[in-house]
């Protein structure tokens, strides 16, 4: 490891991680203020009911995510968006992607 | 897709990046009805519908096929309502997972669209007596068309969507050619270049997608 390392910009580690990064880089397609149901982002992102729910806690536990409950006629419905938080994580952490990719490779 | 139960990360931000490009476009295009089943519902009525216009009244009040009187209207108004309710339900469908700001936004620019239409034809229909039966194809696709046209061009401003903006520049510019080129012209240039226009439409949405 050589000095330019701690330069580099770190790495949102609530995003970082392969499944929630799937489910940030979907929710923030969606138009700010918009939701979308839990079943058709299941769906959409091929993931286990389960394992979806596990990601979304943490996101929402890092203030990334809202997930509601509420009612649609008389079905049940939970509803999931990113947060403003949550949009200015992701921007934040595509810049410092695109930074690291930036980054000459100096000796390592 | 890899497994994903896991806290897995990246060492390539290349990597990172080009899942974040996979995952956004693949909600897009879930989310977003098929272009062709969008416009070429519409591309087929205006290039039946309008075609058979233009062969029963032709320019300079041509008959260019006998056709009964009621044969061109009728295929029109079928063929528009079978577009209305396949866009109408496609759309519905595709906003049910969403809700929020687009949804309002969706229902209101429907609402747009019927209120419009409504009113168009509820005045052509006053005018139809008073309107020579030669001028009336002027006034009923003149008119519709231009609203449709601007209503493109509307949407297109509410989603900032460029080729949707195009497209609805394009029918107006045509819509104009035609009213200026005068009765059986118009309904041959809606029918080709109007239709046609909202075939190409399709084509292209859906080749984007891919």
């Amino acid at each position: 490891m050589s000095d330019t390392r701690s330069e580099l910009p770190e790495l949102d580690p609530v995003i970082h991680a392969q499944a929630r990064l799937r489910v940030v880089s979907a929710l923030s397609q969606l138009r700010e203020a918009d939701s979308i149901a839990f079943p058709r982002l299941q769906e959409i992102l091929r993931m286990t009911a389960g394992n979806l729910s596990v990601h979304l806690r943490k996101l929402e536990d890092a203030g990334y995510v809202a997930v509601v409950k509420t009612h649609r006629g008389r079905t049940p419905a939970t509803l999931v968006r990113l947060t403003r938080r949550g949009r200015l994580a992701f921007d934040d952490y595509v810049i410092a992607l695109r930074a690291l990719l930036n980054q000459p490779e100096e000796g390592s | 897709m890899a497994s994903i139960d896991d806290e897995s990360t990246f060492d390539d931000p290349a990597e990172a990046l080009r899942l974040i490009d996979l995952e956004r476009a693949n909600l897009e295009r879930e989310l977003a009805p098929d272009p062709r089943l969008m416009y070429w519902p519409w591309g087929l009525a205006w290039l039946i519908g309008s075609g058979l216009f233009f062969l029963r009244w032709g320019p300079d009040e041509r008959v260019l096929v006998a056709l009964p009187d009621w044969l061109p209207i009728t295929v029109m108004t079928v063929l528009l309502m079978v577009a209305g309710t396949i866009t109408g339900m496609l759309g519905a469908r595709s906003s049910r997972a969403v809700r929020g700001l687009s949804t309002r936004q969706g229902q209101m620019f429907g609402f747009a669209w019927s209120a419009g239409i409504a009113g168009l034809v509820l005045v052509f229909s006053r005018l139809s007596d008073v309107v020579p039966v030669s001028r009336q194809g002027i006034l009923w696709g003149g008119g519709l068309v231009a609203l449709i046209g601007a209503l493109y061009m509307a949407g297109a401003a509410i989603w900032d969507d460029r080729s949707t903006f195009v497209l609805g520049a394009w029918i107006s510019g045509i819509n104009i050619v035609g009213v200026l080129a005068g009765p059986g012209w118009h309904a041959l240039i809606v029918a080709v270049a109007g239709g046609g226009g909202l075939l190409v439409a399709g084509l292209i949405g859906w080749s984007r997608r891919r």
